[in-house]
C-alpha cells in the first residue's frame, strides 16, 4: 500500500518536474519526425543536432545566469562574430598560421585562438557590466548597444569577409558516424556546461545569482555586493560567448562577422523553453540544456521532413508560449 | 485621395521652385562653386556584406580618380527599406550633388529617389533599381539570372551530367525575399529545366545571413539525401557554410559545390578543390561606372554610359588564370 | 532592568538638498531594551533608520557602538559590527529556500577544495537554520522549502527570526507588523520579546501604536526631523502618543539624559 503511494508520489513529482516535461517533448518530437522521415532517427541526425547545440548552448548557459539574475544579454550573438573574427585574425596574421596549416599543427594555434576569443568575449561582457552598474543603463539597452558596437567592430575588423585560419575539421565531425554522434568539440562544450551547472546550483556564485534576481534589495541588505556580482555574471556570459565564437570558428574554418547573427534570440528562446523566468529568480541548467536541444531538434526535423524553414519560427513560438504558460500554471499551483 | 496627391505634387513643385530660386542665387558667384569638389553620396544595402565592401573599394578608387568627395552610407547589418529610407533622407539633407542608390526595395525607395531628383540631385542605381527608371541617370547591375545559369552549367559539368540519368541537388539561400537570391535561383532553375532535365532540385533552405545556419542546412540535407550530387550555395554566406559542412563530414570533392561571390577565403578553396566553382560578381566595377556616369552627368548634363548596363558574372574554377583571379576576387581595404 | 548603553547616536543630522530630514537627533539604546520609534510620514524615521543601519552617512553627529565611536560606509559595515536591520516588506528573496535566506550573505561552504570554489554545505545550513529559527520561537515546516510557498506571516517570522538569530548587539525592525493579521502580528511581537530576553537592543519602528505600546520599554517620537519626546512607555497611553506625534500635545525637547 505505502509502496504504491510512494510510486504515485514519485510519478506526480516527475510530471511536475520541468526536466521530465522537456524530455517528454523531446521524445514526442523525435517520434513525430521519425514517423515522417525515417532517416531522422540516426546517428547522423544526432550529430547534426549536437553540432548545432554546441555553439548555442554555450551562450544559452551564460544567458541562464543573466536571466536568473533578472537581466538580459543581447550582445551574445554579436560576440560570437567579433570573437571569431578577432581570434581568426590573431591566428592567421599574428601567429601566421593560415588555412593551409596541416591539421595536426593546428592545435596550438587553436588553443591560443580560444584564449583570445574568450578574452574578447569577457571584455565585451565587462563593458556591459560597466554600462549597467556605472552608467545605470538597463541591461536590455546596454547590451543592445554593445551588440551593435561588437557587430560594427567585427565588420570593420574583417571588411565583412570571413577570415580563415588553421583548423582541424576532425574536432567538429562526429567521432564515429556509425555509432558515436559526439565530436571532440561537443564533448568539451558538454564538460563546460556541466561545470557551470554545478556552479549555478551548488555554489555561492549561483546562490547570489538567484538571490539578486529574486530580490536585489534583500541581497544587498544581506551584505551581498550586488554590483560586483552582476559584473561577474556579464563577464561570464561574455566569456562563454567568446568560447562559442571559437567553436563556430572551428565549425566554419573561418571567423565571420555574421556567424552569430540572430543567435541571441535562439539563446533567449532556449532559456525560456527551459523554464527560466525573464523576471528573474527562476531557471535551471537542465532546462537550458534541454531547451537548446529541443530548439535544434525542431530545426533539424523541419529541414529533414522538408517543411518550409519559416515554420521553424512558428514552432519555436508555440514552444515558448507553452513554456511560459506552464510556468504561470506552476506558479498558480504554488510550485517552483 | 486624388486631392492629396495633387496637393503633394503641388508641394513638390513649390519645393522645386524654391530650389531653383536658391540655385539661381548661388549661380551669382559661379567662380567659387566650380572650384568646389563635387559630393557624391553612395547609399548601399548592408555594410557587413562583403559584396558591398568590395563595391566600396571600387567607389573609393573612382571617387579619387574623378576628384570628388564620396559619402558612403548604409545600415551596418540590415538589408531593409525600414533602415535604408531614413539614411537616404539624412544624406539628402546634406544636399549632395549626386546620389548612387542601391534600393533595398524597388517600391519603398521610389519616393526617396523622386525626392532627390526633385532637389536637382542626379541619381544612379546600382545592383537593384527603383520601379521608375525614367529619371535615373543610369542603372548598372550584375546579371544574377545569368549567374544562376552559369552555376547550373558548372554543377552539371562536375557531376558528369548525362541525359537519362537522375541527379539530386539542393540550393542554399539567405532568405525567400532577397532579390539577388531570387534572380539567381530563377536563372538556375531555368537553365536546369532547359539543359539538364535529369537534375532534380530537391529542396531549398534559408541561412538568414548566418554561415553557421547555412552549415546546419547542408548537414541535414546530407543526412536526408545520402546520394546528393550537388549543392548550389547562392551567396557568400551559404558558400562558407556549405564548404565547412562538407569538410567536417569529409565529403569535399564528393559532392559538387558551386558557390557565389569571390571572397578571398572561398577563392582559395576553389584551388584546393572544396568548391567546384564560384560565380563572381563585379561590384567594384559597378560602383566605378555609376560614379563615372554621375560625375559626367553633373558636369555636362549627359553621360556616355548607357541607361542600363548589365555586367555579366564570371565563373571562377580550377582553370581560371591568375590574372582573372586577381581581377575578380573581392578586395577590401 | 536594561543593561549598558550599547548603541548611541549624538546630534546626527542629514539633509537632502535643501530639505532637512534629520536635525540634531540623539538616541541611546541599552542592551535588553526595546525602543519604539514613531512619527508621522516625513518625520525622519526612515532617515534615522538608514543612519543607524549604515545605509546613509549622516552629515553631522556621532555614532557610538559599545562606547566606541564608529562610522559606517555601508550596511555591510554595520552588519559585521553586529547590527541587523530588517527593512519593511523586502527582507527575503522569495525564490530561495528558508535556509538559503537565513544564511544569505553568511553561507557555509564545504571543506577543502570545493569550499575554496564556493561550493555550499547545504545540509549543514538547513539543519542549523531550522535550529536557529526554533530557538527564537519560530516553527517553520521545512527549511528547504522556498519562501514563496510560505504565508505572509511565516515569511515575516522567518525574516525577523533570521535577524534575531544573527544579531549580536542591535536589531532594527522597520514596520515588521505591516500587512499582518492580528495573530501573525502577535507572533512577531513574541519574537521581539525573545530578542529582548537574549539581551539585544531592539529598535522597533511602527505605525501601529498599540503594538508599540505593547512591546516597547521606551518611546522616541520624531517630528519634522527632530526628536520631540523620549520617555518610558509607561508615560504614554494611546491618546497622548497620538497627540505627541501630531503635535497637538506640547513637548519639551529632551536633551540626552
Amino acid at each position: 500500500m505505502t509502496d504504491s503511494n510512494q510510486l504515485v508520489a514519485k510519478v506526480r513529482g516527475l510530471v511536475s518536474n520541468q526536466a521530465s516535461i522537456l524530455l517528454g517533448v523531446l521524445a514526442v518530437l523525435t517520434i513525430v519526425f521519425t514517423a515522417l522521415e525515417p532517416k531522422f532517427f540516426s546517428i547522423a541526425t544526432a550529430n547534426n543536432i549536437l553540432t548545432d547545440w554546441g555553439s548555442v548552448v554555450l551562450i544559452a548557459v551564460g544567458q541562464t545566469f543573466v536571466v536568473i539574475s533578472g537581466g538580459i544579454d543581447l550582445s551574445v550573438g554579436a560576440i560570437i562574430g567579433l570573437s571569431g573574427v578577432v581570434s581568426a585574425y590573431f591566428m592567421a596574421n599574428i601567429l601566421g598560421k593560415t588555412s593551409a596549416t596541416p591539421a595536426d599543427q593546428a592545435y596550438g594555434p587553436l588553443l591560443l585562438g580560444a584564449l583570445v576569443s574568450v578574452a574578447v568575449g569577457a571584455f565585451v561582457g565587462l563593458i556591459n557590466a560597466v554600462l549597467i552598474n556605472k552608467a545605470r543603463i538597463v541591461p536590455f539597452i546596454a547590451t543592445l548597444a554593445t551588440m551593435g558596437a561588437a557587430l560594427g567592430l567585427s565588420v570593420i575588423f574583417s571588411s565583412g569577409m570571413p577570415i580563415s585560419g588553421p583548423n582541424d575539421f576532425n574536432l567538429i565531425g562526429a567521432l564515429d558516424y556509425n555509432w558515436n554522434p559526439f565530436s571532440v568539440a561537443v564533448i568539451i562544450v558538454a564538460l563546460v556546461v556541466a561545470v557551470t551547472g554545478l556552479f549555478l546550483h551548488k555554489s555561492r556564485f549561483g546562490l547570489y545569482t538567484y538571490a539578486i534576481g529574486s530580490n536585489a534589495f534583500a541581497a544587498r541588505a544581506a551584505g551581498i555586493n550586488v554590483e560586483r556580482h552582476i559584473t561577474k555574471i556579464y563577464v561570464l556570459s561574455g566569456a562563454l560567448s567568446g568560447l562559442a565564437g571559437i567553436y563556430v570558428y572551428m565549425r566554419l574554418g573561418s571567423g565571420s562577422p555574421s556567424s552569430g547573427t540572430g543567435r541571441e534570440l535562439d539563446a533567449i528562446a532556449a532559456v525560456v523553453i527551459g523554464g527560466a523566468s525573464l523576471m528573474g529568480g527562476i531557471g535551471r541548467m537542465w532546462g537550458t540544456v534541454l531547451g537548446t536541444l529541443i530548439l535544434f531538434t525542431v530545426q533539424s526535423g523541419l529541414i529533414m521532413i522538408g517543411v518550409a524553414p519559416d515554420w521553424k519560427k512558428v514552432v519555436v513560438a508555440i514552444l515558448i508560449a507553452a513554456a511560459v504558460a506552464a510556468q504561470t500554471l506552476q506558479n498558480k499551483n504554488g510550485r517552483r | 485621395m486624388k486631392r492629396s496627391v495633387r496637393a503633394f505634387a503641388g508641394l513638390g513643385a513649390l519645393a522645386a521652385v524654391a530650389l531653383l530660386a536658391t540655385g539661381c542665387s548661388s549661380s551669382a558667384n559661379t567662380a567659387a562653386t566650380t572650384d568646389k569638389k563635387l559630393n557624391i553620396a553612395f547609399v548601399m544595402g548592408a555594410e557587413s556584406d562583403p559584396f558591398f565592401q568590395a563595391m566600396k573599394v571600387g567607389a573609393e578608387e573612382e571617387a579619387k580618380a574623378q576628384g570628388v568627395n564620396l559619402i558612403w552610407q548604409g545600415d551596418p547589418k540590415n538589408y531593409s527599406p525600414e533602415t535604408q529610407i531614413p539614411i537616404v533622407d539624412t544624406v539628402l539633407a546634406g544636399k549632395p550633388d549626386g546620389l548612387v542608390l542601391i534600393p533595398t526595395d524597388p517600391t519603398a525607395l521610389q519616393a526617396s529617389a523622386d525626392k532627390a531628383i526633385a532637389q536637382g540631385i542626379a541619381v544612379a542605381n546600382v545592383d537593384t533599381h527603383v520601379n521608375d527608371l525614367s529619371k535615373i541617370v543610369t542603372f548598372i547591375t550584375g546579371d544574377n539570372k545569368d549567374g544562376g545559369a552559369k552555376a547550373a552549367d558548372a554543377l552539371a559539368a562536375k557531376i558528369g551530367y548525362k541525359d537519362g540519368s537522375k541527379y539530386q541537388v539542393v540550393v542554399g539561400l539567405t532568405s525567400a525575399t532577397a532579390t539577388t537570391n531570387v534572380a539567381r535561383l530563377e536563372g538556375f532553375k531555368a537553365q536546369v529545366a532547359a539543359k539538364y532535365p535529369g537534375i532534380e532540385i530537391k529542396d531549398v533552405a534559408y541561412s538568414e545571413s548566418n554561415p553557421e545556419k547555412a552549415a546546419t542546412n547542408v548537414n541535414n540535407w546530407l543526412t536526408k539525401y545520402p546520394n546528393l550530387n550537388g549543392i548550389f550555395a547562392i551567396d557568400g554566406t551559404n558558400a562558407s557554410g556549405a564548404a565547412s559542412a562538407l569538410e567536417a563530414k569529409k565529403l569535399t570533392g564528393k559532392v559538387a559545390l558551386v558557390g557565389y561571390d569571390a571572397y578571398p577565403d572561398n577563392v582559395a578553396k576553389v584551388k584546393s578543390g572544396i568548391f567546384t566553382a564560384l560565380i563572381a560578381q563585379v561590384p567594384a566595377e559597378e560602383a566605378r561606372q555609376a560614379i563615372k556616369a554621375l560625375v559626367e552627368y553633373i558636369k555636362t548634363g549627359k553621360t556616355s554610359i548607357a541607361h542600363e548596363v548589365v555586367i555579366p558574372n564570371f565563373t571562377i574554377d580550377a582553370n581560371t588564370t591568375d590574372a582573372d583571379l586577381a581581377k575578380y576576387t573581392y578586395v577590401a581595404n | 532592568m536594561a543593561g549598558e548603553v550599547i548603541y548611541e547616536v549624538k546630534n546626527v543630522s542629514k539633509r537632502y538638498g535643501s530639505v532637512v530630514a534629520l536635525d540634531g537627533a540623539s538616541l541611546k539604546l541599552h542592551a535588553g531594551e526595546v525602543i519604539g520609534l514613531v512619527g508621522d510620514n516625513g518625520a525622519g524615521k526612515s532617515t534615522l533608520v538608514k543612519v543607524l543601519s549604515g545605509a546613509h552617512k549622516p552629515d553631522g553627529g556621532q555614532i557610538f557602538l559599545d562606547g566606541a565611536e564608529r562610522s559606517w560606509d555601508s550596511p555591510r559595515d554595520a552588519l559585521e559590527a553586529g547590527i541587523e536591520t530588517l527593512y519593511q516588506d523586502s527582507g527575503l528573496a522569495p525564490h530561495l529556500t528558508v535556509s538559503q535566506n537565513v544564511f544569505l550573505g553568511r553561507e557555509r561552504v564545504k571543506k577543502g577544495i570545493l569550499g575554496w570554489f564556493g561550493f555550499l554545505a547545504k545540509k549543514d545550513m538547513e539543519h542549523e537554520a531550522h535550529r536557529n529559527l526554533e530557538e527564537v520561537g519560530i516553527a517553520v515546516p521545512a527549511s528547504n522549502r522556498s519562501v514563496s510557498q510560505l504565508s505572509g506571516g511565516q515569511r515575516q517570522a522567518v525574516a525577523i527570526g533570521r535577524s534575531v538569530a544573527w544579531a549580536r548587539k542591535v536589531i532594527i525592525l522597520d514596520e515588521p507588523t505591516n500587512h499582518l493579521g492580528a495573530r501573525q502580528a502577535g507572533e512577531v511581537l513574541q519574537i521581539i520579546k525573545a530578542a529582548k530576553k537574549k539581551g539585544l537592543g531592539v529598535i522597533f519602528i511602527s505605525h501601529t501604536l498599540p503594538h508599540v505600546l505593547e512591546v516597547t520599554d521606551r518611546i522616541v517620537v520624531l517630528r519634522l526631523g527632530r526628536i520631540v519626546k523620549d520617555a518610558p512607555t509607561s508615560e504614554f497611553d494611546g491618546d497622548t502618543l497620538v497627540g505627541t506625534i501630531t503635535g497637538t500635545i506640547q513637548t519639551i525637547k529632551v536633551e540626552g539624559d
